[in-house]
C-alpha cells in the first residue's frame, strides 16, 4: 500500500505496518468520545460490545443450514423469514447483544443452491455481510481485488480458492448492495447420511456460507492450523 | 443543541429493524412484480448512489420483491419521508460483460434496486 492519503484506503486497507491511523479510524474514536461524554454508553459498554462482536463466529448459521437440511419445515421457514429462523438458532438479529441496537440492516435472505445453481455472495460497492450471524467478515471478502473480479469473473475467482464446478452448474453471484444481507445454504453433501445435526454443522463452514466452498464430509475448517506441541507441557 | 435529530433513525428502528420500520410507506404496491422484465435506468447520480454502474441499461428479470426503504440517494442525506419498493433483479450474465464465456450463458448475476431506476422492458 501506497502512503497516499487522497486515496479511499478506508476499512478496505491491510492494517498498516507503520503507527497511522485512518481518516475513518479517527472519526471513529472522535464520535466514540463524544458519546461517551455525553453518557449515551460508557467505555465499559463500548469494550463489551467490542469484545461482543468480535467473539461472533458462523457457527449459529451453519447450525440454521444444518437444521434446514434436516427439518423440511424449518427450511421453508429459513427461506420465508431468516430472521425468526435466526432465533431457533440462537440470534436475535432485532436485539443481536441484548445490550445495545443492532448494527447493521435487518433483511436477511438465505439462498437456496440446488444440484445446478451456485450462489456466491459480494458487496461490490463496499463489504455487506450478515454479521450478527456469521461474525466479521474475512479479511478477503472486503477487498476491492475480490469485489471488482467475482462479479465479473466468478469461475476464476472460485476456482482460485479451489472450488471447480462444473459447467452444468450454474453461477449466480448476488451483489449484496442494498439492505438485504446473505447466506448460502448449500446442497447437502453425499457421505452424510443419517449424519446428526451437530455432525452436519461442524462441516458448513464460513466459506460454505459465503459460497467459495462446498461442505465436504471430513472439512471441518477453513483453515487447518498447525498443533506445536509444548516442548515442556505443564503437568497438573 | 443541534438542528439535526441524530436519534431518530434509531427511534423508528429500535425493536422493529431496518427496512421492516419503513413497511408501508411507498404509498402503494410495487409497480413490478416477480418474472417483470426491467431495463435499469442510466440516470445521472450526483455524490452518492448504489446502483452499480455495470447495471446501467441492462435489461433483467425482477427476482424477488424485497421490502419498502427509502432510497440510498436520499437516505444518504437524511431523507427518510419518501419510501420506495426494492427490487432483486437477475441478469445473465452474458447481458453484462461482453466477455463472458458463452459456455457459461446460463450463468447469473443479482443485484438491488430501488424501483426509480428501473424502467419497465
Amino acid at each position: 500500500m501506497s502512503h497516499d492519503h487522497d486515496h479511499d484506503h478506508g476499512h478496505n486497507a491491510s492494517a498498516p505496518m507503520v503507527d497511522e491511523i485512518s481518516d475513518f479510524e479517527a472519526l471513529e474514536i472522535a464520535v466514540r468520545e463524544i458519546c461517551i461524554e455525553k453518557g449515551l454508553f460508557s467505555a465499559e459498554d463500548h469494550r463489551k460490545f467490542t469484545e461482543f462482536a468480535e467473539h461472533i463466529g458462523p457457527t449459529p448459521a451453519a447450525r440454521m443450514v444444518a437444521k434446514a437440511w434436516l427439518d423440511p419445515e424449518y427450511k421453508k421457514l429459513v427461506l420465508t423469514d431468516a430472521i425468526a429462523a435466526s432465533k431457533d438458532v440462537g440470534v436475535d438479529y432485532l436485539n443481536p447483544t441484548g445490550f445495545g441496537t443492532p448494527s447493521d440492516y435487518t433483511d436477511l435472505r438465505v439462498l437456496e443452491d440446488t444440484p445446478t445453481v451456485h450462489h456466491v455472495v459480494v458487496c461490490t460497492l463496499c463489504s455487506c455481510y450478515p454479521r450478527p450471524i456469521l461474525g466479521f467478515q474475512p479479511e478477503w471478502y472486503r477487498t476491492p481485488n475480490y469485489r471488482r473480479r467475482i462479479v465479473r469473473w466468478p469461475r476464476q475467482v472460485l476456482a482460485e480458492f479451489g472450488l471447480t464446478l462444473p459447467a452444468e452448474v450454474d453461477v449466480r453471484v448476488e451483489d449484496s448492495n442494498q439492505k438485504c444481507r446473505f447466506i448460502v445454504m448449500p446442497v447437502r453433501p453425499a457421505g452424510t447420511e443419517g449424519w446428526t445435526e451437530d455432525q452436519l454443522t461442524e462441516i458448513v463452514t464460513r466459506d460454505c456460507l459465503i459460497g467459495v466452498a462446498l461442505p465436504k464430509p471430513g472439512v471441518t475448517s477453513n483453515l487447518e492450523l498447525p498443533v506445536h506441541r509444548a516442548a515442556k507441557p505443564a503437568h497438573h | 443543541m443541534s438542528q439535526h435529530d441524530r436519534t431518530h433513525h434509531a427511534r423508528i428502528a429500535t425493536g422493529k429493524g431496518d427496512p421492516q420500520c419503513f413497511a408501508g410507506t411507498a404509498g402503494g404496491p410495487s409497480k413490478f412484480k416477480v418474472g417483470d422484465r426491467v431495463r435499469i435506468k442510466d440516470m445521472p447520480d450526483i455524490f452518492y448512489t448504489r446502483c452499480q454502474v455495470y447495471t446501467r441499461g441492462a435489461v433483467g428479470e425482477v427476482a424477488v420483491v424485497t421490502h419498502e426503504s427509502p432510497a440510498p440517494e436520499d437516505e444518504a442525506w437524511g431523507h427518510v419521508d419518501k419510501s420506495e419498493w426494492f427490487y432483486i433483479v437477475r441478469f445473465k450474465q452474458t447481458d453484462l460483460w461482453p466477455e463472458y464465456p458463452a459456455a457459461f450463458a446460463k450463468d447469473t448475476l443479482q443485484t438491488e434496486f430501488s424501483e426509480r431506476w428501473l424502467e419497465a422492458v
